[in-house]
């Protein structure tokens, strides 16, 4: 299994919807292109949003994982 | 999406909430938002009115509870905040409907630097609501 070495990371543990995905189009305006963002959430809403969002914004949502609760996703910028 | 638009009528602070939220997540895909407030809904484009808006009704006791858990999600409870932290994403204008602002007293004077102005409610449905490619009404 491949390792993804993010760029950086944004943790909006304990915020809900529409917390996590305002914070991630915030942070992903500091990143360069083909910059990875690691995204930790607690909000079960953002296995839906996250990939949503990607799509409408044309980034690329490279991985998605859960592991007690906690959501974890790394997103390269592509736009 | 690229256009949205949004008519609020009710302005008690749980009932603005869910309208706002839909603006803060189309602004974070840098969809355009234009937000007309009318009726009572006016006064939140007012310093003292946002800073007034509480729970009607049956839920009235559970306003402290409701802003509490706002807070946790991590909005900012206050909904003067939130209308700043909207129009800094630089995609949702606010718009004061003309009658409305004759009717509940909101002016050129009391208006938040954020709204755009007060307009017609003629201008909006022909120019933001039936141009945009999704319409909402709270």
């Amino acid at each position: 299994m491949s390792v993804i070495t993010a760029t950086s990371t944004l943790d909006t543990s304990g915020k809900c919807c529409p917390m996590p995905i305002v914070e991630t189009n915030k942070a992903m305006k500091s990143l360069g292109l083909g910059d990875i963002l690691e995204i930790i959430a607690t909000d079960t809403g953002t296995q839906k949003d996250i990939p949503s969002w990607c799509e409408r914004t044309g980034q690329t949502l490279l991985s998605m994982t859960e592991e007690s609760g906690v959501l974890h996703y790394h997103v390269r910028k592509d736009r | 999406m690229k256009s949205m638009a949004i008519v609020i009528r009710d302005d008690s602070y749980d009932k603005i909430l869910t309208p706002l939220v839909f603006a803060y997540l189309a602004s974070a895909e840098q969809t355009q938002v234009d937000i007309l407030f009318v009726n009572w809904a006016v006064k939140a484009l007012t310093v003292e009115g946002a800073a007034s808006l509480c729970m009607d009704g049956r839920h009235a006791a559970d306003e402290a509870m409701v802003r509490e858990n706002v807070a946790k999600a991590g909005l900012p409870n206050d909904i003067y905040e939130i209308l700043k932290a909207l129009k800094a994403s630089g995609c949702v204008n606010f718009y004061a409907c003309s009658l409305a602002g004759a009717i509940f007293g909101v002016n050129e004077g009391n208006l938040i630097p954020e709204a755009e102005g007060i307009v017609g409610a003629s201008w909006f449905l022909n120019d933001k609501a039936a141009k945009a490619d999704h319409y909402q009404y709270f």
